[in-house]
């Protein structure tokens, strides 16, 4: 499966934030998506997400033949956790397996899930506006890797996790690649080189892939100086 | 200290221009036209100049206007008391309270703030040229508008020469008192958010304001001119005080913190949290329905306090007015004509009571913050066919909780109708009764239908839609002006429940075509 991005342009004002990006993302990969802040990573992601109108361009899916991308390709990840606070973390999957009844492959009970996800016992009861930040983002976590899409944007997921915490995210993240595109955005280069198979990079408004034969000290200063490079 | 007044001036106009401009890109259909490099325009400064003058003589000049011609000098005309002392009287006492409420040197304001912690400008200088400058334009903006309405109110000329200074005399006393109690017990006076006992005290002296000439008593005006000149001579004294203090730079650090200052950051905290605080868990309930059915049902057990305690205390206040109405009209006769009058005649006048009780907009704003806001981000929750069924489970929710209250008022009017002597049309307790509950109906379907219509807020729960905000106002003027509105009830209750049926299968049609696309966070 790919997802190819066509033509994708999006301006604020005067601004062009993405200028006018073609690339495909292939699935059994994780990207990492880097730029300087303000560089349009999260605008890249509201595009995808429908949270924002592109002026212009296309995403679809290709597969044997190629359809358009649908709400349904994707789940998104954001930094700060977002759960229904008037919910225990029980009742947010009973709901959530619910309504997706039939959908979800290999389905398994309630308590494999917190399992899976390391949620203690006497957590899974309680409301989630009464979870600490690194249990509401393993929740959030674990509704997208249930729901399973094509498609799983992750903005900086990691950066306010404890290390034990991000050390399960980042092998649960690489346990699901196979069948997934991932693209994970993030400020942290060492996150990126070591969690990423590929590493892109979003700059005055365009897609660059960064050659992957590099290794160590010398892909590290290649992306900086792709980075740090003046127009 | 000519400078820092200067740099001081500078600063706080370059704030001001800046805001103009950001207030007038903010005008719907100007923020396209305006590009960003407007900031940089030196035309548009200079015109920002131009009108930041123009609002500081505003500023300096309005404001006494109204407050002498409406405070004092309306009022005074009211009472029976001699013109010259009751002006003075009520001058003199809203003046104590305006001493404490406004001392301009503790109002927590962002031109202090940028001046000192971020441009890193002297406190001191900057604080006694800011705050002597203020002073010079109570004087300058009080002066005019004290001779004027002095005069007419026939007090003697000198006498109104001095009342400026007696103004900020008083406001040095009290700010020179409130940094003594900062020196000496790091007590700090926060001006907006007054204390019990300055409350209180404010409170009393309103009262001596404007209660006792009311009751034919004012202060001799010899009296409150010694006060007033005994409160200059002492401000005297004072200002050295304030001029002598060197503790402005740590006081302010206090004085000037985020909290204190970010008020519309701060009420949307508040807010946040005090919705929040809605939740509450009682382990006996649980729902067994499935899906959205599930979701909506445990959003309703868990927001008892917002939604079915709060329906139940309204129905029980209107069955106790009612029945409170009962009683009067069994015991005293004479009360049927009117009484019956009213609930033929004064429908309209339910139409705003029925929009208070509605807490549509309380409920929506719970839905975003502690549901929906979060469930937004997850791709299953967009998809029309699932914001369409939690649309209906919520919609359902929301009239019944509503409706149970209508449900008292209604029958409990047609009762009252009864118990005064009836109606020649029976008609009329039917008509009584459902337009009630239409009006119940129509506004919780337009509360939610809005509010899937135009989902104003963005991840900050700030409200980021004009029209949203637009339609609200409306809707409030609307039922406000129904308050005036006297027609037979029968007929207007027959229009109401036909433009609530109208409304709501117009609404409804629109919910479901455009939801799906419109039913999102703000970016």
């Amino acid at each position: 499966m790919k997802l190819e991005v066509l033509n994708l342009k999006k301006k604020f004002g005067e601004k062009e934030v993405l200028k006018n990006i073609n690339f495909t993302f292939e699935s059994g990969k994780i990207y990492g998506l880097l730029g300087r802040n303000g560089a349009g990573k999260t605008t890249f992601f509201n595009c995808l997400n429908e949270d924002i109108l592109p002026d212009e361009g296309t995403f679809n899916i290709v597969t044997e033949s190629s359809r358009p991308l649908t709400i349904d390709d994707i789940g998104y990840v954001l930094s700060t956790p977002v759960v229904p606070e008037f919910l225990t973390g029980r009742e947010f999957l009973k709901f959530f397996l619910e309504i997706n009844e039939g959908k979800i492959k290999n389905e398994k009970t309630i308590d494999e899930y917190f399992d899976f996800m390391k949620i203690e016992e006497e957590d899974r009861d309680k409301l989630l506006k009464d979870y600490s930040h690194g249990m509401k983002n393993k929740m959030q976590m674990l509704i997208n890797i249930i729901a399973s899409p094509n498609i799983l944007l992750l903005d900086e997921p990691l950066t306010s996790l404890d290390v034990v915490v991000a050390e399960e995210m980042k092998e649960i993240l690489r346990s699901i690649k196979t069948e997934h595109i991932l693209i994970f955005s993030t400020h942290i280069m060492d996150l990126a080189l070591s969690l990423c198979d590929e590493i892109i990079i979003l700059k005055d408004g365009n897609l660059t892939l960064v050659d992957k034969n590099l290794k160590g000290e010398k892909l590290k200063n290649k992306i900086m100086e792709i980075l740090s490079e003046d127009k | 200290m000519f400078r820092t007044f200067y740099l001081s001036y500078l600063l706080r106009n370059a704030y001001k221009v800046n805001t103009f401009i950001y207030a007038l890109k903010s005008i719907p259909g100007l923020r396209k036209l305006l590009p960003d490099k407007l900031y940089q325009s030196k035309v548009l400064k200079i015109f920002g100049n131009i009108i930041s003058i123009l609002l500081e003589i505003i500023n300096i000049f309005l404001g006494k206007f109204l407050y002498l011609f409406l405070m004092i000098f309306c009022t005074i005309s009211l009472y029976k008391t001699e013109i010259s002392t009751t002006f003075l009287h009520v001058f003199f006492f809203l003046t104590i309270i305006g001493s404490f409420m406004n001392t301009y040197m503790f109002n927590p304001t962002k031109d202090k703030y940028y001046a000192m912690f971020i441009m890193r400008m002297n406190a001191k200088s900057y604080t006694l040229t800011d705050y002597f400058y203020a002073i010079f334009k109570i004087i300058i903006g009080f002066l005019p508008f004290t001779i004027v309405f002095g005069l007419l109110s026939n007090v003697n000329l000198w006498i109104c020469l001095i009342l400026p200074f007696f103004v900020v005399a008083s406001k040095i006393v009290i700010a020179s008192y409130n940094l003594h109690l900062y020196d000496k017990k790091g007590i700090i006076i926060n001006e907006n958010q007054p204390g019990k006992y300055i409350n209180l005290l404010i409170l009393l002296f309103l009262i001596l304001a404007y209660a006792l000439p009311a009751l034919n008593i004012v202060v001799p005006s010899y009296l409150l001119l010694i006060l007033m000149i005994l409160m200059i001579l002492i401000s005297i004294k004072r200002i050295e005080y304030i001029i002598n203090f060197n503790k402005y730079r740590e006081m302010y650090k206090i004085v000037l913190t985020a909290s204190n200052m970010n008020q519309v950051e701060n009420a949307n905290r508040m807010a946040k949290e005090n919705v929040l605080k809605q939740i509450t868990i009682d382990s006996n309930k649980t729902s067994n329905k499935k899906g959205f059915a599930y979701f909506n049902d445990l959003f309703v057990i868990r927001h008892s306090k917002l939604l079915w305690k709060n329906s139940k205390k309204v129905a029980g206040i209107s069955a106790i007015i009612i029945l409170i109405a009962f009683i009067i009209v069994t015991i005293n006769p004479e009360f049927k004509m009117s009484i019956n009058n009213m609930i033929m005649t004064y429908l309209p006048y339910f139409v705003f009571i029925m929009y208070l009780i509605n807490r549509g907009e309380n409920i929506t704003r719970a839905m975003f913050m502690n549901s929906d806001h979060s469930m937004l981000t997850y791709s299953f929750f967009r998809k029309p066919e699932a914001i369409l069924k939690l649309f209906k489970e919520r919609l359902k929710s929301v009239i019944l909780i509503n409706l149970l209250p209508a449900i008292i008022i209604g029958f409990g009017l047609a009762i009252l109708l009864l118990a005064t002597g009836g109606t020649s049309n029976p008609l009329n307790y039917l008509i009584l009764i459902i337009s009630i509950l239409a009006m119940s109906i129509f506004f919780s379907i337009h509360h939610l239908v809005i509010y899937y219509l135009l989902q104003p807020y963005n991840l900050n729960s700030e409200t980021k839609n004009t029209t949203y905000t637009i339609v609200n106002l409306l809707t409030y003027i609307v039922c406000y002006y129904m308050i005036d509105l006297r027609l037979p009830t029968l007929y207007f209750g027959i229009s109401m429940i036909i433009f609530a049926v109208a409304y709501s299968i117009i609404s409804l049609i629109l919910v479901y075509k455009f939801a799906p696309k419109t039913f999102k966070i703000r970016i």
